[in-house]
């Protein structure tokens, strides 16, 4: 393969250390053999998150998260996963927001129940409510160890991943210091003989996911965007997946055009209703923006102040203080979940 | 002519930049406000792309908060993921890239990741690219919003996050190996700027009204090209403010925040 680079040296004085062009989870060849190893049976897989979990998720392994900042989050895996305890996590994702602020600050509560080593990643934070508290205490703390791509890049590796491709040619990255500090790498193209830019494949051991729609075996319909949704679920060595309401296979073969996700790479089924909350969830409700302001300035006191007591609060009301999502939006309670319908508008979906 | 806030006169100087029957890939904020002010004004056939998935969404739940809010969804024309969006700007479908950014040089490159030297241990660490290097490497033409300070006119970057024309060489976007032509405008409430076709550089094209070449000068760290025919910025209008106050960002979300010192 030849090497090329573009100038980015000439403009950069950026230190920073040069990482190994290596996989920050399951290698491809792993990943191919472990799904050519799995059951692909049309079996029930349904069960509860709380087993789901309790099955697939350990220590040291690269946790990929769907979604898209505020849509679609997989909330109510990722309290199931605190409860669980999790340690020396890799994360991947493109942009997120309340997913990833939950896991650090239950590193900061308690490292030894969950903690978070690296991140490979495109953007995390709350957009108009505004910078992530935690994120920023964790890198300008030197605690974890980051890995920048566009939001692009992200997701076509989760793509490269899902197609059984070890890496993927971009047009971005290149010239800016992502080229310098991430893991992708420039050659010359063998056909054009112009420079461009590799990513490698993103394989998760687990991916974590929130759909619209699924049936028992874990075929998957998401309305609104997609986000990277599809390609997370194809990519992870597990997937594991909530959704909104599960729904009758006969619908599913009706329409199968409408499956983004197809039951082969699905390992658990969980129905979850607003297990995106507070996330949206196209067709069924819109972000709680209040909710997210109240856990994010717990996260900015904690981050300017040091104490940790209003962030203890907060998980042992909602998360360590509820048996399931269930509880947790018992919690919430019912006119804030009706506000949030509202606010939704009815977007069309197809369950039938 | 009423008065109007700074954040209106991004907003509004947006607007004019954007040609009608173009797509245009927004960020959060104020290019979705421009955007949705074209639509309603000169550019009726101007479509947004945003990069959770849509093409041509119809805004009818109303204004965004989020590229990635569900309401911009509504209607599209096509509706996708991530891939699908920004695999439309790698093919040569989206005309503009419309961002923000924490910091940018005299070539037009931006910086939204970290402020400090040390990447694994940064002063300040921001969220990070997001889709903005993807958009200003692959859409054609880079719009980028920016306040006019001199901390964030500077003549070094920390970190290149969207690549604009490097190290002003000819050949840099080539041998960076993105598609897009580049660096277009950069809108400030006080002033627009643009590139020079020659030297890559950064060029004054209009002040505020009331405003010298000079004034906007002693803002920026580096040396602005500054041609002789430096025209006056257009202001908004009655009507314009009524559309950005009363029916885009009736809430006032973003025309309505308080600028932090």
């Amino acid at each position: 393969m030849n090497s090329a680079s573009s100038k980015i040296k000439n403009i950069s004085s950026l230190e920073y250390k040069e990482k190994k062009l290596e996989y920050w989870g399951p290698t491809p060849d792993e990943s191919r053999k472990l799904m050519v190893n799995k059951s692909h049976a049309l079996k029930d897989k349904t069960m509860t998150l709380k087993d789901a979990v309790a099955k697939h998720i350990r220590n040291g392994i690269n946790l990929g998260i769907g979604g898209f900042v505020n849509t679609r989050v997989p909330v109510s895996i990722i309290h199931e996963i605190i409860r669980h305890g999790a340690t020396d996590l890799t994360l991947s994702f493109q942009s997120n927001s309340i997913c990833p602020e939950l896991l650090a600050g239950a590193m900061i509560l308690d490292p030894d129940r969950v903690s978070i080593r690296r991140v490979e990643l495109a953007w995390w934070g709350y957009e108009i409510i505004g910078i992530a508290p935690m994120l920023r205490h964790l890198a300008t703390n030197g605690i974890i160890e980051m890995d920048d791509y566009t939001n692009y890049g992200m997701s076509v590796r989760f793509k490269a991943a899902s197609m059984g491709i070890p890496f993927i040619p971009v047009r971005d990255h290149g010239g800016s210091d992502m080229e310098l500090v991430n893991r992708g790498k420039m050659i010359e193209c063998p056909f054009t003989g112009k420079n461009v830019y590799l990513l490698p494949a993103c394989h998760p051991d687990v991916g974590i996911v929130h759909t619209t729609a699924a049936d028992m075996y874990g075929n998957a319909r998401i309305f609104g965007a997609y986000c990277t949704c599809p390609e997370i679920a194809m990519a992870a060595n597990t997937t594991i997946m909530t959704t909104e309401k599960i729904i009758d296979t006969e619908s599913i073969r009706s329409y199968p055009n409408l499956t983004e996700i197809p039951f082969p790479v699905v390992d658990t089924v969980t129905e979850v209703p607003y297990g995106a909350y507070p996330g949206a969830s196209y067709g069924g409700y819109w972000f709680d923006m209040d909710h997210l302001k109240m856990f994010r300035s717990i996260c900015e006191d904690f981050r300017k102040t040091g104490s940790k007591d209003a962030l203890k609060k907060y998980y042992d009301e909602y998360i360590f203080g509820c048996e399931n999502h269930d509880d947790f939006i018992d919690k919430i309670g019912y006119k804030t979940i009706k506000k949030l319908r509202d606010l939704d508008g009815g977007q069309p979906i197809i369950l039938t | 002519m009423s008065e109007y806030t700074p954040f209106e006169m991004i907003a509004y100087t947006g607007s004019r930049i954007l040609e009608d029957e173009k797509i245009v890939f927004v960020g959060t904020g104020l290019p979705i406000i421009a955007a949705m002010h074209a639509q309603l004004t000169h550019a009726p056939n101007l479509y947004m792309i945003y990069e959770a998935g849509s093409l041509a969404p119809i805004l009818d739940m109303g204004m965004p908060l989020s590229v990635g809010d569900t309401r911009a969804a509504r209607k599209a024309c096509y509706l996708k993921g991530l891939c699908g969006a920004f695999e439309l700007t790698q093919r040569g479908c989206a005309d503009y890239a419309f961002i923000g950014g924490a910091q940018v040089d005299i070539y037009g490159n931006i910086c939204s990741t970290i402020e400090g030297q040390n990447y694994d241990k940064p002063g300040i660490r921001f969220p990070g690219s997001g889709g903005a290097g993807a958009m200003a490497a692959n859409c054609e033409k880079t719009i980028a919003i920016m306040a006019l300070e001199k901390r964030r006119f500077v003549k070094k970057l920390d970190f290149v996050t969207s690549i604009g024309f490097g190290d002003g060489s000819p050949d840099y976007r080539d041998k960076a190996g993105v598609l897009g032509s580049g660096p277009y405008r950069i809108i400030t409430n006080q002033a627009l700027f643009g590139f020079d076709e020659e030297t890559r550089r950064m060029m004054l094209l209009e002040v505020k009204p009331g405003r010298t070449p000079a004034d906007i000068q002693d803002l920026v760290d580096f040396e602005l090209i500054i041609p002789p025919d430096v025209k006056d910025m257009v202001e908004p209008t009655d009507e314009d403010l009524r559309l950005l106050r009363d029916v885009i960002d009736a809430e006032g979300y973003f025309l309505k925040r308080v600028i932090k010192k």
